[in-house]
């Protein structure tokens, strides 16, 4: 009888994951039943079942694991308590008489929107549907306009608290903690990369972005005492996580009482946001757990398979350096971002990228930032570029085309900024180390 | 929700789905109804909030000088009553998470096809992932396993999961069923 070596088998069970994902198989079903009938060829269809019994009761009663619905019940919460155009509007009325001060500005309200939501399609689903029409009443182009909110977006993919770093935390058993301090330095130089690049298209051509009207400093400040609140929650939330207070399931627990509060100060606490919160918390938390119970499952196959051990030693046989296999790591993902969406990208490439990157000696944190940071540009470029339908069905008589060109200054951006997360680690790797 | 986006009907739910996981496809159609998804909801946010105020008592207690023993056990299974409504919540919205590309590319038919073929993996996933915590649970069961501190017993939980796993199975065997 022909045998099949183990490594092959990961191979094309990583073949039949891509082709079930095209086909619109659940993310977690398909990562689950590759997982399964992966183990019930390597091992045997027993030690499959009994492997599926202990993974996935160990995925769900995991004590880490519990941050994920408790951030996003603070997220639901937050929004109940109408937190979610503060941003925008308090930077809009700083900046907003420049030239591309509104664009600036929705880059400020993603960021300060992302350290709710902690992702990226509800960041940009929010924003613009603030931002946008304040912008093309101030005559700015729309494909500027869409470009910048699309581009702004992806910042809710790596602002702490990142539903994405969480995801990777957990499958690349990492601390969290140190993943959304080591995404701080990351996510402020992306936003400034965003701010420059606005700032220099506007130079370059001013009636892209025209200034508005000058808010007064009385204007100014009441805007800013308005986010005060939430700002004091981001603050105590991330800020005690960072400083040793607790630990991130705890910060989750903690920012979730303290969205309560913030609903109840805002006079918006009721029987009917509450349990519209908790609906929609258990929505998102019941879709998130199959894929990453999926992914737990796929997980073990791939370590099973061996197949990344043999690519380990693949790419250090080649001797071609560790900036070498990160840049071709940094295609693949470009290229398969292209079709797959985020978390389904980072749950099918981290069991097999991982074990690549901690042989060539370089940090797993370093890693999920990189990993993240990739998964964003596929947010935004085409064809699938999930921001941009988003943006699209906001704004209807915008044509696609109009924005992935408004996206490209962005894009460029985008490569310049991860060419220099990759040539200089410690930009993710500084604030970890300084942090508990 | 008094979120601008919630205010849209076409993306309140996209938005709301989407949180934190940002994957593609999520949440086709309106919230399920009837008595199932209510159970399940009622379930999953005591759950939830349980597991929201013991770990928030616990910090609470570690900075005021007071120990809370076992919170750490109580969160958990608060998780897993919150996990388990939640997937069977989220198998009853059919939102759980696709990849859409093709789907939406395709004509009615092919796209009706390719969900029969969605409905019967998910059938048979759920089903395998209940027959190994079944097998698991059977060996386990009279050994009595409880948590180490609050001595919690760990049985009750595992039926409470694999419950849960059946009527997920069940739930994606109706739609298939229904699509014929």
């Amino acid at each position: 009888m022909m045998t099949i070596a183990p490594e092959a088998v990961g191979g094309i069970g990583i073949l039949v994951l891509l082709g079930a994902l095209a086909l619109g198989v659940p993310i977690g079903v398909g990562l689950a039943l590759v997982a399964l009938a992966g183990l019930a060829l390597l091992l045997s269809p027993e030690a499959a079942l009994i492997k599926a019994g202990v993974v996935t009761f160990g995925t769900i009663s995991q004590y880490e694991l519990g941050v994920l619905p408790l951030f996003v019940l603070m997220a639901h919460l937050c929004f109940a308590a109408g937190a979610s155009r503060d941003f925008f509007d308090v930077a809009a009325r700083f900046v907003g008489h420049r030239r591309g001060g509104l664009a600036m500005a929705s880059i400020g309200g993603c960021a300060g929107f992302g350290a709710i939501s902690g992702s990226s399609l509800a960041t940009v689903a929010t924003i613009t549907s603030v931002a946008l029409p304040e912008m093309r009443k101030a005559n700015y182009a729309p494909s500027f306009a869409t470009g910048a909110l699309a581009a702004g977006g992806t910042l809710g993919s790596l602002v702490p608290p990142s539903g994405a770093l969480i995801v990777f935390g957990i499958i690349a058993e990492q601390s969290i903690g140190k993943l959304f301090a080591a995404a701080i330095v990351p996510g402020a130089t992306q936003a400034l990369f965003y701010i420059i690049a606005i700032a220099i298209l506007c130079r370059l051509n001013p009636a892209l972005g025209p200034g508005t009207v000058r808010a007064s400093w009385r204007e100014r400040l009441a805007g800013l005492v308005k986010v005060l609140d939430v700002l004091a929650l981001i603050v105590f939330v991330i800020g005690g996580l960072f400083i040793g207070w607790f630990t991130p399931t705890e910060a989750a627990s903690v920012g979730s009482v303290a969205a309560l509060l913030l609903c109840w100060w805002r006079g918006r606490l009721t029987r009917r946001a509450l349990a519209d919160a908790l609906d929609a918390t258990l929505r998102t938390t019941g879709m998130i757990y199959l894929v990453v119970t999926g992914a737990m499952l796929f997980a073990t196959f791939i370590s099973v398979t061996g197949i990344a051990d043999w690519l380990a030693h693949f790419v250090i046989s080649l001797h071609a350096g560790p900036t070498v296999a990160i840049i071709a790591m940094a295609l693949v993902l470009l290229v398969l971002g292209s079709f797959l969406d985020g978390i389904a990208l980072m749950l099918l490439t981290t069991p097999i990228f991982l074990p690549i990157v901690q042989d060539l000696g370089m940090s797993p944190i370093w890693f999920g930032i990189f990993l993240v940071r990739t998964m964003e540009i596929g947010f935004v470029h085409p064809p699938l570029g999930l921001n941009v339908y988003v943006i699209q069905g906001i704004a209807e008589d915008i044509p696609l085309p109009t924005i992935f060109r408004g996206i490209v200054p962005f894009l460029l951006a985008d490569f310049v900024h991860l060419a220099l997360l990759i040539a200089f680690p410690a930009l993710a790797l500084w604030l970890p180390g300084v942090v508990k | 929700m008094a979120d601008p986006v919630a205010s849209k009907p076409p993306l309140a739910d996209d938005a709301g789905a989407v949180e934190f996981g940002d994957v593609a496809g999520a949440s086709a159609g309106p919230p399920a109804r009837g008595p199932l998804r209510r159970v399940a909801l009622g379930l999953g946010s005591a759950a939830l909030l349980g597991a929201m105020v013991t770990d928030s008592l616990s910090v609470a207690g570690r900075h005021l000088g007071f120990t809370i023993l076992g919170t750490i056990e109580i969160v958990e299974m608060c998780i897993v009553v919150a996990a388990t409504s939640a997937l069977l919540i989220t198998a009853l919205d059919h939102g759980h998470a696709r990849v859409r590309i093709l789907l939406e590319r395709i004509g009615e038919k092919a796209a009706d096809r390719l969900d029969r073929l969605a409905d019967a993996l998910g059938v048979a996933v759920f089903l395998a992932l209940a027959a190994g915590s079944i097998w698991l649970a059977g060996d386990l069961w009279n050994g009595h396993e409880t948590t180490e501190v609050l001595d919690l017993p760990v049985r009750w939980f595992r039926a409470f999961w694999i419950t849960g796993c059946l009527l997920c199975a069940a739930v994606f065997a109706r739609r298939l069923v229904r699509r014929r």
